[in-house]
This record gives structure tokens, C-alpha cells and sequence, in this order.
């Protein structure tokens, strides 16, 4: 076809291949309504590469896509783990790609993202955030028009739009020019057929192929156009390829009968053209335009033909046979198939397909045993619940109960409450949680139930731990690692012993934090990831929860890329969300922000949202802009569901900071927390949340009963020992409260001191608070509010800044970062140049010298 | 018709069991059967990681065809451009 138009296309795509060529990676992806180019375009470049090898492959227009299909055809990496049924770990295949694509100047060409699955699109974002660091020109296309803010490829064009060396190419329509260019010598009128056409270029090429024919009136009459010659048993051979969406595979052909002399026919319809192992359309509008020949019924006669041919050409894909399968309206291969799929879709983790054709193989069950419905249920609920629809997953689990209980299998039916009893726990229904993992303990009591006592009461001393009923918690972990014991089962025996090293580490016993990382070492070991990412996310939390912020960061700088890794969703969004907290003790406000804004914005779990929200509360009414309250009213009842003391104290600590910081009486924190605060501290592990509260209810002058053990900086604050909470806040590294700490005083000095620290930290709402305080009582020497920030400080960054600041304060160089985190090091270099603006520094020897100051060591 | 020399590149072909290589010889016929056009497998030879094949059809693309139908390589196509053996000796024209 020929190329009108599209010279600054070419351009900058060759512009990327010869910066792979010379080992300088970067992206391209090109968007484009169907017929618009993109694929010769590709050719066109893919023609003459010279000095780089060419990998082309495209994702499939199945219902549901192969997992992982594009990179499957691409034999030529070698990839180890991609034949079905294989356990792989996505992250190692991303890495033997990385290896693969690193080793030689290459252009990799993944055509039609809008069919994309996730975990392709989770492999292309991995690429995509380290194309610079390669000899890789990444080309990607897509019709922009098919991708809706669901779809999976989302994130991956996000990344495009956002990391540096991605670029995002539009396609226009042809002019009337261009037209009149492909029309020469036809006799057809350019305006008249740019018209019909769109200046869309495969459908004005089209006509231009048949000149003497009336103008069609669509790109369908074009394209069947050149049938109009092919014999009636040679159609039904283009409807049958036209059935096969992904391609029909060489080796159906002599099983179909379709012969060489066929195929030469067929090939003079110009439709048709060969990939490496099979025949495709040589347009999907080729394709589509075929397809709307074949008459009612006749479709499923042509599925249930290839699928009993491809039955027989190994190695069979569960995947294409279950869309022929739907295809040929045959139930019974069409679930045997899809759900063979589903799995194949879980190992690889692409949870999203998996779920689709695990819909799709209930939709088709056609046999009455409860088990096999319940059991799909279970698997598609599961999916689900990976792929954050949780309300969804609920709902499927809570069909099988019935089911189960037909079947009269008692195991299955506690393994569905105790599923339910965890997805309610993550949607926020501490009591649902509650009664379900109940009847999975009272249940699992038959003999034939087993492990699942075991299992039910880890799950019931799990929730009773979270809500600080430590005692109770003990016994329901002693039970289980008896019936751990009983059945010797290495999993629920490290369990019990992870939550119980847990429950030492919330009541702060010594040696505690330690023991805890060595179940979760012993977790690894044993393969149970999920397990250890359980312990991660817990000493996560407590780090933080205990002000041991450095510790913290250090953890979650390991525990958020494992959650990515090993493809724990939940754990990744509970992690963001702790982290958000994090940040926001350090004042790293706009980190703090971006974080809580993931954890929101992802439909993830409402259990995760608590910190989040109390975030972009907090952080905007600190900073003196304005702030939503009434998304406080969500966190209050939020924070009732979830029912935990822990939790219940960090709210009222923000509502009462709030009310402090507006001047609004609030009854929740006037009543609620003043009546509620002695009994919320006698509770175990409640130090610090209850400290924190006593400190706000101080501040507003509201009267402080407290019943238990403070945490030190609490207790000398309550004391009135204002310098060496203040001194204690510093050491820790959360200068916030260490500048609230200085204005707690009596000291106008310290008050004073206090002020200008929060005006550094940008909390210029939370100084302008003091000021009009000061002001009040009488003091006349209280500091005008800075023009702007006087101090340096990292509040601004965001997370990647902060993750490059922290490299800059340990002396690195450019190059060194660059190498780290593979980008190139021009990327560095601007990272470096935004961070030192953002900071307020002239040199990166300053943030070296001042990195303590900035808390980036 | 003419005859082609194929080499497939097949890792650790010299391992093939008789079994095997009679799995691919069907495989082979049912392609040979179903090109509809003239084609004759007259033999192969499995040497360490490859398998020679002596085949003969109208061209290079026709043979492609046959080993995209049977799934199997097909590395290196060459037209044999002639045939000698011992008894050469005895057939100078000049």
C-alpha cells in the first residue's frame, strides 16, 4: 500500500530504530481508527531496519485474548515457561525478556493494544519504564477510540504519556490531495470518494482498486468487491479464515481439505497473506467484511469445524478452542475449554481474562452437579477478587452456598465462608467478616472437614488481632497451629506462628519485630508468598503506627516491589496506603498525596482507604488550601464498619486536628473521643494512636483522661516536657510534629521556632494557625507568614523525585542513577535539575551535605 | 519437478526414536496428500541436530508449503542443481 502522508511518522519511527541501533531505547506507539495505516506504516519501517533485528507480533481479537499472547508467538526470544500449564512467575519472564531485548539492538513491534491482555500489558509497562536503559525501539499500535478508562492497555498508554522516552503519534485522515494521488488514472472523483471515505486510506485505496465498479458505500462493499470472482466453494474457505480471528493454523490445512491450488486462487483476491504459522486477512476490515457474509446459523457450523480440527493440531490452546467452542454453541467443550483457559490465565497472571473465562464457562455449564457450578464459582469469584471486584466476588461466593450444601460437601462449603469472611474483612464489614469466618470454624467442626478448622480459626484470630483483641487472638492461633500440628501442614503451621509473632510486635515485646521477619523469611522460602506479604504489610503498618519511620521505609522499599512482583493486589494497595500515611508523618506532602491518590483511584479495597483519605484531608488544610471536610463524614463511617480501636483513634485524632485547625467545635471529637479515649488506651498496642489523640484533645483544651501506658514522646508532651518531645520527633523524622511539639510550648521563643519550622515544611496553614493563636494572647513579635518557602525541603517531590533524591544525597553521579534505575542518564539529568528547583538547593553538593536536614538519608 | 535439498534445524533430532520418526513421516504423508499438487518425499537423513530431506516439487514456495502443513522447520531450501556418484567416472561427454 502506498504511503501518503505519513513522512513525520516514518520519521520519528526511524528515528527510534536508529537510536536502538546506536544502544539509545525509546518508544513509540501510534494511535489510529481501524484503516488508518498503522500496519503499513510499520512495514514500511520494518522494510529497511538495518543494524537491529525486527520482532513483530500482534494481540488477539478473541473474545477473551490469550494470556501473555503476543509474547507467546515470539518463538525467536526463547522464552522459558510459556507452554501451557507451566507455574512461571511474571516478574521472571519480564526479566528473560529484559535480558533478551538488552543483548542486541532490537524493534519490537506489538500491533493492536486495543485486544491487549494484562499481563502483556503489565510486561510492556515493565519494558516501557526501562526502554531507555536498552537498545530497543518499543513500537506499539492501537485504535485509541476502543481503549475506554477500564481497559487494561490504560495504564500502559498513561505510562507513555507520562515516563520520558515514549512518544504518542497520532494518525490523521488523508487529505483530498492524498486521495487524488491514489486515484490517479482511475476516473474517480477525489472530493466524492474523500468524502465516502473519511480520508480513511484503506478504504479510499480500495476503491481505487475496482474503478469500473459503482462507488461503494462502504469499506465492507469495497473489500467484497474483489470476491465477486471466487467460486462458491472457494468463499466458504475465505469464511472459514474469516472465522479464526486469530489466523487459521498451517497445519488445519490438509484436515480442512483446503488444498495448495486453493490457496493460490484465494491469494489473487489480494485478502489474504501468510504470518509465520498460519493465514490471516490482511486487514481485520477484510476480515469483518467477510465475516458479514456468512448466513444466520452458519457461523457456528464453521466454529464447530475448526474446532474439531484444531483438536487435533497440537499444542492445543484452551483459549482459541473455547472461543470456537462459544462459536460452535457447544456447552459442554465450550466450559471444559474456558475454564482449562482460566487457569492457564491465573498462572499467568492475568487475572482479568482469567475471570472472563471463568464467566464464560459458567455461562456454558450444561451438567446439574452443584460441585462443578460451585467450584467455578469459587475460581471466578477469586479472579475477582485479584482484579479488585470485590462486591462481584461476594455475590459469586455467596451463590455456592446452596450449592455446596446440596452436594452435601462440608469442606467446600467452609472454604466459600471463609473466601466470603476475608473479601467482606477487605470490603470494610468487620461484622459480615466476622459471622462468616464463624460458620466456616463451626462448620469445618465434621470430621471430613479437616484443615479447615485449622484454616477458619487463623482467619478468626487474624480479625480478632486487628481489632486489638490480643488475648482471644491467642487462642483462636493456638487452635490452629494444633490442627496445623494434627494434619502436619507446613503452611497453617507458619501462619499461626507469623500472625501470633505479629500480635508480640503490636503490644511492642521485645525481640518481636525480628521474630516476625523471620516467619516472613520462612514464608519465602517456603514459596508462600501471599503469606509473606501478609507479614510485610503488617510490620509496615506497626513501623509506622510506632513511629519507627525509617524502618518503615526501608521495609516498603522491598515489600511494594514484591507485592508487584508476585502479584498480590491487595497487599500493593494496603502498602500505598501505609506508605501515604509515611509520608505524611515525614512531610513529603505531594508523595503523600500521589499515593493516596493511587489507593482512591484504583477501585481497590475499601479496608486500604482510611489512610488515604484522612491524607488529602490533611495534607491541603496543613498546606493552607483548601481542603474537602465532608470527606471526613466518609472516613467516620468507614472507620464505624471497620470497627478496629487503632483505627477509630487515628480518625478522631484528624477530626479533633481539624477542629483545631478551623476553629469548629466537632461533636465526635468534644464527646466521642473525650468519653471514649481512657477505654480506647487500656487496649493493647494503643500507646501511640491513643498518645496522638491525647496531645489533639490537649491542644483544644479539651480534658484528657488516660488510663494506660503513653508512648514517650505523648507522655513527655503531656508532661509538658515540650523540647524533648520536640528533640524525640526529630531523631524519628517527622518534622511535623516536632514543630507542633516547639509551639506546644510556653516558651514564645519555642512557639516562635515552631512556626518558622511548619513555614519551612510548607504547612504554612497549620503556622498561619499559630500566628492568629499568638496574635490572640497578646504576642506582637510573631513572624510574617514567607513570601514563599525559605527552607529547603523536599515536601514537594514526588515519589520517583524522592526515590532519585535519595540516590543525589548519597553522593551518586548522573550516570550512577541513571544505571540504577534504568533510564538514561539525559533522563537523570532532568530528574536532578526538577528536584534541586522543587527543593529550593542551587547544587546537588548541598543536598548531599544537607541530606539529613531533608530527611533523605 | 524439480528436487530440493531442505535442511531442518530440529535440537537433539539424532535422539529421535523410531517412534517418533514414524510420527513424523504420517505427519509428512498427510501434508504431502493434501497440497493437491504434484510432490514427491523421496527420503531424509537425521544427522546430530538436523534432518536433510530430498524432495521433489514444481518450486521452492511449494516445498515451504508442505513444511508449513507439517509444522516442521524449514532452514535452508537448495534446488539440486545436479546428481553424481561413482559411476560419474565413467560418463565423460568430452
Amino acid at each position: 500500500m502506498q504511503l501518503l502522508e505519513r513522512e513525520n511518522e516514518l520519521t520519528v519511527l526511524r528515528t527510534a530504530v536508529d537510536g536502538a541501533v546506536q544502544g539509545q531505547g525509546s518508544g513509540v506507539a501510534l494511535a489510529g481508527d481501524s484503516g488508518f495505516g498503522k500496519s503499513a506504516l510499520i512495514e514500511a519501517l520494518c522494510r529497511d531496519v538495518t543494524g537491529a533485528r525486527v520482532l513483530r507480533t500482534h494481540c488477539d481479537p478473541l473474545d477473551t485474548p490469550r494470556p501473555l499472547g503476543p509474547f507467546r508467538d515470539l518463538r525467536r526470544l526463547q522464552l522459558a515457561g510459556l507452554e501451557r500449564g507451566e507455574d512461571f512467575l511474571l516478574a521472571e519472564l519480564c526479566e528473560q525478556i529484559y535480558t533478551s531485548l538488552a543483548a542486541e539492538p532490537t524493534v519490537l513491534v506489538v500491533e493492536d493494544l486495543h485486544w491487549v491482555d494484562a499481563a502483556s500489558t503489565d510486561v510492556l509497562r515493565f519494558l516501557a519504564r526501562r526502554v531507555e536503559s536498552m537498545p530497543l525501539a518499543l513500537i506499539l499500535s492501537y485504535r485509541d477510540r476502543e481503549i475506554d478508562p477500564r481497559h487494561s492497555a490504560r495504564r500502559l498508554l498513561g505510562d507513555i504519556a507520562s515516563l520520558d522516552g515514549l512518544t504518542q503519534v497520532a494518525l490523521q485522515p488523508l487529505s483530498v490531495d492524498s486521495v487524488r494521488t491514489l486515484l490517479e488514472g482511475t476516473g474517480l472523483e477525489p472530493e466524492r470518494v474523500h468524502a465516502i471515505t473519511g480520508g480513511n486510506p484503506f478504504f479510499a485505496a480500495e476503491v481505487a482498486k475496482e474503478p469500473d465498479l459503482p462507488l461503494p458505500n462502504s469499506v465492507r462493499d469495497a473489500v467484497l468487491a474483489h470476491t465477486s470472482e471466487v467460486e462458491p466453494n472457494d468463499f466458504e474457505v475465505l469464511q472459514l479464515i474469516a472465522t479464526a480471528p486469530d489466523r487459521l493454523d498451517d497445519r488445519a490445512l490438509p484436515l480442512l481439505g483446503v488444498d495448495l491450488p486453493t490457496l493460490r486462487r484465494l491469494d489473487a483476491t489480494s485478502l489474504l497473506t501468510r504470518t509465520d504459522d498460519g493465514i490471516v486477512f490482511r486487514h481485520e476490515l477484510a476480515r469483518q467484511a467477510v465475516e458479514t457474509t456468512i448466513p444466520p446459523g452458519g457461523g457456528s457450523r464453521l466454529h464447530a469445524v475448526l474446532l474439531d480440527v484444531l483438536e487435533q493440531v497440537e499444542t492445543r490452546d484452551p483459549a482459541v478452542l473455547s472461543h470456537h467452542a462459544v462459536g460452535a454453541r457447544d456447552g459442554a467443550r465450550a466450559t471444559h475449554y474456558a475454564r482449562l483457559a482460566g487457569e492457564d490465565a491465573a498462572r499467568a497472571g492475568a487475572h482479568t481474562e482469567s475471570a472472563a473465562f471463568f464467566a464464560t464457562a459458567l455461562e456454558h455449564l450444561t451438567t446439574d452437579d452443584p460441585r462443578e457450578r460451585a467450584g467455578l464459582l469459587l475460581q471466578l469469584s477469586y479472579q475477582q477478587y485479584m482484579t479488585s471486584r470485590l462486591v462481584e466476588a461476594i455475590d459469586n461466593v455467596r451463590a455456592t452456598f446452596p450449592l455446596w450444601e446440596r452436594a452435601g460437601d462440608a469442606a467446600g462449603l467452609a472454604a466459600a465462608h471463609e473466601a466470603v469472611a476475608l473479601y467482606e474483612y477487605y470490603s470494610a464489614r468487620r461484622r459480615q467478616a466476622e459471622t462468616h469466618s464463624g460458620r466456616a470454624a463451626d462448620i469445618a467442626v465434621a470430621p471430613a472437614a479437616g484443615l479447615a478448622l485449622g484454616t477458619a480459626r487463623a482467619l478468626q484470630g487474624y480479625l480478632a488481632m486487628m481489632r486489638s483483641e490480643i488475648e482471644q487472638a491467642r487462642e483462636f492461633f493456638a487452635e490452629a497451629t494444633q490442627v496445623a500440628a494434627e494434619h502436619d501442614d507446613g503452611l497453617l503451621t507458619l501462619k499461626s506462628g507469623l500472625f501470633r509473632a505479629t500480635t508480640e510486635l503490636v503490644c511492642e515485646e521485645d525481640g518481636a519485630r525480628s521474630n516476625l521477619l523471620d516467619h516472613i523469611d520462612a514464608a519465602r522460602d517456603g514459596g508462600w508468598d501471599e503469606l509473606a506479604s501478609t507479614g510485610y504489610s503488617q510490620i509496615a503498618n506497626l513501623d509506622v503506627e510506632h513511629g519507627r519511620f525509617r524502618a518503615a521505609e526501608n521495609l516498603l522499599q522491598l515489600s511494594i516491589p514484591f507485592t508487584i512482583e508476585r502479584d498480590i493486589p491487595i497487599c500493593r494497595h494496603w502498602q500505598t496506603a501505609v506508605r501515604s500515611r509515611l509520608h505524611l508523618h515525614q512531610g513529603h506532602w505531594n508523595a503523600a498525596l500521589e499515593d493516596a491518590g493511587d489507593v482512591l483511584n484504583s477501585e481497590g479495597m475499601p479496608l486500604a482507604k482510611l489512610w488515604p483519605y484522612l491524607v488529602n484531608v490533611l495534607v491541603p488544610l496543613r498546606r493552607g488550601e483548601s481542603a474537602d471536610l465532608n470527606a471526613l463524614d466518609e472516613v467516620w463511617a468507614l472507620a464505624d464498619l471497620i470497627d478496629e480501636p487503632l483505627r477509630r483513634l487515628a480518625v478522631l485524632a484528624a477530626l479533633a486536628e481539624v477542629s483545631w485547625m478551623t476553629g469548629e467545635p466537632d461533636e465526635r471529637v468534644r464527646e466521642d473521643a473525650v468519653d471514649q479515649l481512657a477505654d480506647l488506651t487500656a487496649q493493647p498496642g494503643a500507646s501511640w494512636g491513643a498518645g496522638h489523640l491525647a496531645v489533639w484533645l490537649r491542644r483544644l483544651d479539651l480534658p484528657v483522661g488516660v488510663s494506660g501506658e503513653l508512648a514517650e514522646p505523648f507522655r513527655l508532651a503531656l508532661e509538658g516536657r515540650h523540647a524533648d518531645a520536640a528533640r524525640w520527633w526529630n531523631l524519628a523524622g517527622d518534622p511535623f510534629a516536632e514543630a507542633m511539639s516547639w509551639s506546644d510550648s510556653s516558651d514564645p521563643d519555642e512557639r516562635v521556632r515552631g512556626i518558622k519550622l511548619l513555614d519551612g515544611l510548607g504547612a504554612v496553614g497549620t503556622a498561619d494557625r499559630h500566628r492568629v493563636v499568638m496574635r490572640a494572647e497578646g504576642f506582637t513579635a510573631v513572624p510574617q507568614r514567607p513570601r514563599q518557602s525559605t527552607r529547603a525541603n523536599p515536601a514537594g517531590l514526588t515519589n520517583r523525585q524522592l526515590e532519585v533524591a535519595k540516590l543525589v544525597a548519597r553522593g551518586l553521579s548522573n550516570a550512577e542513577i541513571a544505571a540504577r534505575l534504568y533510564i538514561s542518564p539525559k533522563t537523570a539529568d532532568h530528574h536532578v535539575s526538577a528536584i534541586l528547583a522543587k527543593i529550593g538547593l542551587p547544587t546537588r553538593r548541598a543536598v548531599v551535605v544537607q541530606a539529613t536536614e531533608l530527611g533523605l538519608t | 519437478m524439480k528436487r530440493f535439498i531442505i535442511e531442518r534445524e530440529i535440537e537433539n533430532a539424532g535422539d529421535l526414536t523410531a517412534d517418533q520418526l514414524a510420527d513424523i513421516a504420517q505427519t509428512s504423508n498427510e501434508a504431502v496428500a493434501s497440497l493437491g499438487v504434484p510432490y514427491t518425499w523421496v527420503n531424509s537423513y537425521v544427522a546430530g541436530d538436523k534432518i536433510y530431506c530430498v524432495h521433489e516439487a514444481e518450486d521452492a514456495e511449494t516445498i515451504l508449503e508442505h513444511a508449513r502443513r507439517g509444522g516442521f522447520p524449514a532452514n535452508k531450501v537448495t534446488e539440486v542443481a545436479n546428481e553424481f556418484g561413482p559411476h560419474s567416472a565413467g560418463a565423460r561427454v568430452s
